[in-house]
């Protein structure tokens, strides 16, 4: 590796500097359009390379995608059929008994109470 | 590097002696960094001119807060980063499309050979991989100002500078095992 270390340090000692008409030329091409035309692209892409911007756009694409599934999908239901069918036979007692998600109102727990008292 | 914060807003506002105080403030810098990736002296000024054309597109996005010499340095290495490519995929296609063409490779003749050889390994090297490297070991940037200028995370930087040091000492056996 003896010859990289040679090698780095020659490159530290290469560096071009820019000439007295630099700026005129930049200035030049700015003026004549160049400059605008080839950049005017969006911002946010500017600050990506470009290797990585088909990667970031399939992301983003999958993103979307996923969001507008969710968006027009209609939701599954949170009982089956089976419970649908049968809840409307359910007093509330009943339905706090044997359903976990059940909401423990104070009259249901009244209703339960109240036979264990008398 | 200080930098004048006036000079940027005046910039924004499109004032053109802004513009050209930021070049000629701006442009050693621009072209040392340029100068680690690219070695005639038209591709350097080539980039340098697009950096500088880029940044005058983008100035508005540049917050009064922000790092200005960082941020010119980020857009520097990507336009570098972006050219390297360019120009790997070039060469491939010539050496693909045209031989006679790719055999004409100029490579430093007036340098001694050991220096010779690490070049043409690190003209191998992926620019992701060169890049980081040549920042690294020439430039002396550290890790975070690495991972800062290519945005990347610090890990990242780490990984690729380990796989650039370990291809390069696989590249530089075989080319003392070749050459022997």
């Amino acid at each position: 590796m003896n010859s990289y270390k040679e090698f780095f340090d020659a490159e530290r000692k290469r560096v071009f500097q820019p000439d007295a008409f630099f700026t005129q030329r930049v200035m030049a091409r700015m003026d004549t359009g160049l400059g605008e035309s080839y950049f005017q692209t969006s911002g946010f892409w500017d600050f990506v390379p470009n290797s990585t911007r088909p990667v970031l756009a399939l992301a983003l694409m999958l993103i979307l995608c996923f969001f507008a599934v969710e968006m027009y999908v209609p939701q599954l239901p949170q009982h089956g059929m089976v419970e649908s069918f049968l809840a409307p036979e359910q007093s509330p007692a009943e339905s706090f008994l044997y359903n976990d998600d059940a909401p423990s109102r104070q009259d249901v727990l009244k209703q339960l109470i109240a036979p264990e008292e008398q | 590097m200080e930098f004048d914060r006036e000079l940027i807003v005046r910039a924004q506002k499109g004032d053109r002696s802004a513009h050209e105080a930021l070049v000629n403030q701006y442009s050693s810098m621009v072209f040392r960094l340029i100068s680690r990736f690219f070695r005639s002296r038209e591709d350097v000024e080539d980039v340098a001119q697009d950096v500088f054309l880029k940044l005058f597109a983008r100035i508005d996005q540049v917050r009064a807060d922000e790092n200005f010499p960082g941020w010119l340095a980020r857009v520097t290495i990507n336009t570098c980063y972006d050219e390297l490519r360019k120009t790997r995929r070039r060469k491939e296609a010539m050496e693909t499309y045209g031989p006679e063409i790719a055999g004409e490779q100029t490579v430093a003749p007036k340098e001694p050979d050991s220096i010779g050889k690490a070049r043409l390994a690190l003209q191998r090297l992926d620019p992701k991989l060169r890049i980081p490297l040549l920042l690294k070991e020439v430039e002396e940037m550290s890790v975070e100002e690495i991972a800062k200028a290519m945005g990347l995370t610090q890990t990242n930087v780490k990984v690729r500078l380990f796989r650039a040091r370990k291809k390069l000492q696989g590249m530089l056996g075989g080319v003392e095992g070749n050459s022997k």
